[in-house]
């Protein structure tokens, strides 16, 4: 007998307002287990802010998120977040190596060393994003792309079912977002859970499982053909989006 | 102390001074590069002249100018100012840089007002509470000495503890969050280890100038640290050296010991922002016009290979008309070519052999960038190289190279 999995993340009627003006509104929301979901609408949509208020890092006005089945709070070691990349100071003193081994934090104590074991899955996950033998390297030297890798190196190193990934493609090279698109798909197939805030209509329906189309609201969440549909699109973006021809 | 005040081959004034110097730019040192680091440096500021204020009601309750309780009231007044601030930016729509220069000036002003009303008592024990104001390393007592050391060892301690947990708050707040850590609680300690700082300073350094003894020792430390585990160290040093060499200069010139401290400071600050290597302004301006120079002499070299091939070899005078180069710039170019014996002497620009050897493998490494521009992505290179645009044989391998060519020809 087989049961279906609770889904890797749900919101349920989740309302986050700045100041006074709501910028998301009874948002329901379901990421199913072992896809590759996108979260997608036009800006100001509240796409980030979805993920964050979703995993406790925003205060949200109402509703609530689970992962896996239970309360967010109680289950944020099973996620690993990915926040945006001009988020921090990439000036920060600080090497490849150390920013991947935080990954590590959570499961070996703040206040420990990093043991053998975990700097081997540090290694590992360097490797992964194919930045082995970068690790002594100093974060303010590297590509976007690099830093893009980095990041997800750290997620990686989280070792976590659940990968939530806010504007991974932002700004970073075709050869990067090739590489890590494939790497994700890769993750999925281990069994990995992974949602991805995602600019690029096109890029999703054509390598997506699932998709929220979000503007403020819900428009739709579903699989990428139907939450994507030409109606629900133009329904999101106010019938501004048009896909290029090449993209058929 | 005692004993180390007697190693010391100074007088027993000057080992206190020197002493009391190296506690106070120790500790400004690490606590101040955390708020350099969280770009949260004139946090110390506020906090600094705040104390001022802190130190006035101290005496106002006490009635007497003992140092333990003057600071404590610094200590009160800081915390005072800190939740002030916070208050203020959270509810306010105040940005933080407004945030803090509404609390430092007002917690300053009521300073000086207060000490103005002390001084105009009659109370013969006041005499001295103005030193607060630009800091007195030579009023700093043995019995002072103890508790500074103390709350400097004991504030390095909690960062050496926390270091990974700070390390992570600080660079990267929301994934921390997301890891479980408590970074709001993490960013409310690190703002009252710089309260210590402050409490442990003022006294020598003053209330206006504390925040350049948070700050320079930072600042510099961080043009010579690529890691946070380096960084707070050197920091820890350089304040301690910026301390004593402030300290000793002030005894001996006598003068406020603030200001000289600052001065000393500074020009730590500033010869490292210029000379660091690596990431020294001067270092990076060489850097940079070096990349320029090479650009301009491949570019003049090429302009000589095609010139070849079009016709006789041209003049200077047809070079600059044809190039539209300055003449002065290509004369410097054609004198450095000469000088490494890629150009022939004469009145006619040739290149010699070893010229043209040089430009033709100029040009294949420009052909190379190109396909690789064009057909890059073809290749199915899936880790993070950054190919290097001067040389790609540098970042390929052989038999990528050999199918970016393949590509390129077909």
């Amino acid at each position: 007998m087989t049961t279906t999995p609770p889904p890797a993340l749900e919101v349920r009627r989740l309302t986050v307002s700045y100041g006074t003006r709501p910028v998301l509104w009874d948002v329901d929301a379901t990421f199913p287990a072992g896809a590759l979901s996108a979260v997608v609408g036009p800006n100001g949509a509240g796409k980030s802010t979805l993920l964050r208020a979703a995993l406790g890092l925003l205060p949200a006005d109402s509703g609530q998120s689970f992962v896996e089945g239970r309360p967010a709070r109680a289950a944020m070691d099973r996620v690993a977040y990915v926040p945006q990349r001009d988020e921090v100071d990439w000036d920060f003193p600080i090497t490849v190596r150390e920013v991947v081994e935080m990954g590590r934090y959570r499961s070996t104590g703040w206040l420990r060393r990093v043991p053998r074991a975990d700097r081997a899955i540090v290694d590992e996950s360097l490797e992964r994003v194919g930045m082995a033998g970068m690790g002594s390297r100093q974060i303010g030297a590297l590509s976007g792309g690099q830093r893009q890798r980095v990041f997800l190196a750290r997620a990686l190193a989280q070792q976590a079912p659940v990968l939530v990934m806010d504007e991974p493609f932002a700004g970073v090279d075709a050869r990067t977002e090739a590489s890590v698109l494939e790497l994700l798909r890769e993750l999925r197939g281990q069994g990995h859970s992974i949602i991805v805030v995602h600019h690029d209509v096109v890029t999703v329906r054509r390598a997506f499982d699932w998709a929220l189309l979000l503007n403020v609201r819900t428009v739709a969440c579903g699989p990428v053909a139907q939450a994507l549909s030409d109606e629900r699109l133009a329904q999101a973006y106010g019938g501004v989006v048009t896909e290029p021809a090449w993209a058929a | 102390m005692g004993g180390l005040i007697d190693l010391l081959p100074l007088e027993y004034a000057e080992s206190v001074v020197v002493i009391g110097s190296a506690i106070i730019g120790l500790c400004a040192g690490v606590l101040g590069a955390l708020a350099v680091l969280r770009q949260r440096s004139l946090v110390g500021d506020a906090l600094s002249h705040a104390a001022l204020p802190g130190v006035a009601v101290a005496f106002l309750v006490t009635g007497a100018r003992d140092a333990g309780s003057l600071l404590v009231g610094a200590a009160i007044a800081g915390l005072l100012a800190a939740l002030a601030m916070v208050a203020v930016e959270r509810t306010s729509r105040l940005r933080p840089d407004a945030a803090i220069g509404v609390v430092l000036s007002s917690f300053f002003s009521l300073g000086i007002v207060l000490l103005t009303f002390i001084a105009n008592g009659d109370d013969a024990d006041q005499a001295g509470l103005d030193t607060y104001l630009f800091g007195q390393a030579a009023g700093l007592l043995e019995r002072d000495l103890t508790i500074m050391a103390a709350l400097c060892v004991a504030s390095i301690a909690v960062v050496a503890l926390g270091f990974r947990a700070l390390k992570t708050a600080l660079f990267d707040g929301s994934f921390g969050a997301a890891a479980g850590l408590p970074v709001r609680a993490l960013d409310v300690g690190m703002t009252l280890l710089l309260v210590v700082a402050v409490v442990v300073g003022v006294r020598a350094v003053g209330a206006i100038l504390m925040v350049a003894l948070l700050i320079a020792p930072g600042v510099a430390a961080r043009q010579f640290a690529g890691r946070l585990a380096l960084m707070l160290p050197l920091a820890g040093l350089l304040g301690a050296g910026i301390g004593v060499a402030g300290g000793l200069l002030a005894n001996a010139a006598e003068v406020p010991t603030g200001p000289v401290i600052v001065l000393v400071g500074f020009a730590v600050a500033l010869a490292a922002i210029l000379f660091a290597p690596g990431r020294g302004v001067l270092w990076r301006a060489r850097a940079l016009a070096h990349a320029r120079r090479v650009r301009r002499r491949e570019a003049l070299l090429v302009d000589l290979e095609r010139a070849m091939h079009a016709g006789p070899p041209p003049s200077e005078a047809e070079l600059v008309l044809a190039t539209g180069r300055g003449r002065g710039e290509l004369r410097r170019g054609l004198r450095e070519l000469r000088r490494d014996g890629l150009l022939e002497h004469g009145e006619r620009l040739v290149l010699t052999e070893a010229g043209a050897a040089a430009a033709h493998a100029l040009l294949e490494r420009r052909e190379l960038w190109s396909a690789w521009i064009a057909h890059g992505h073809r290749l199915g290179i899936t880790d993070a190289r950054e190919p290097d645009p001067s040389d790609l044989t540098r970042t390929l391998t052989p038999a990528e190279l050999e199918r970016l060519r393949e590509l390129s020809a077909s």
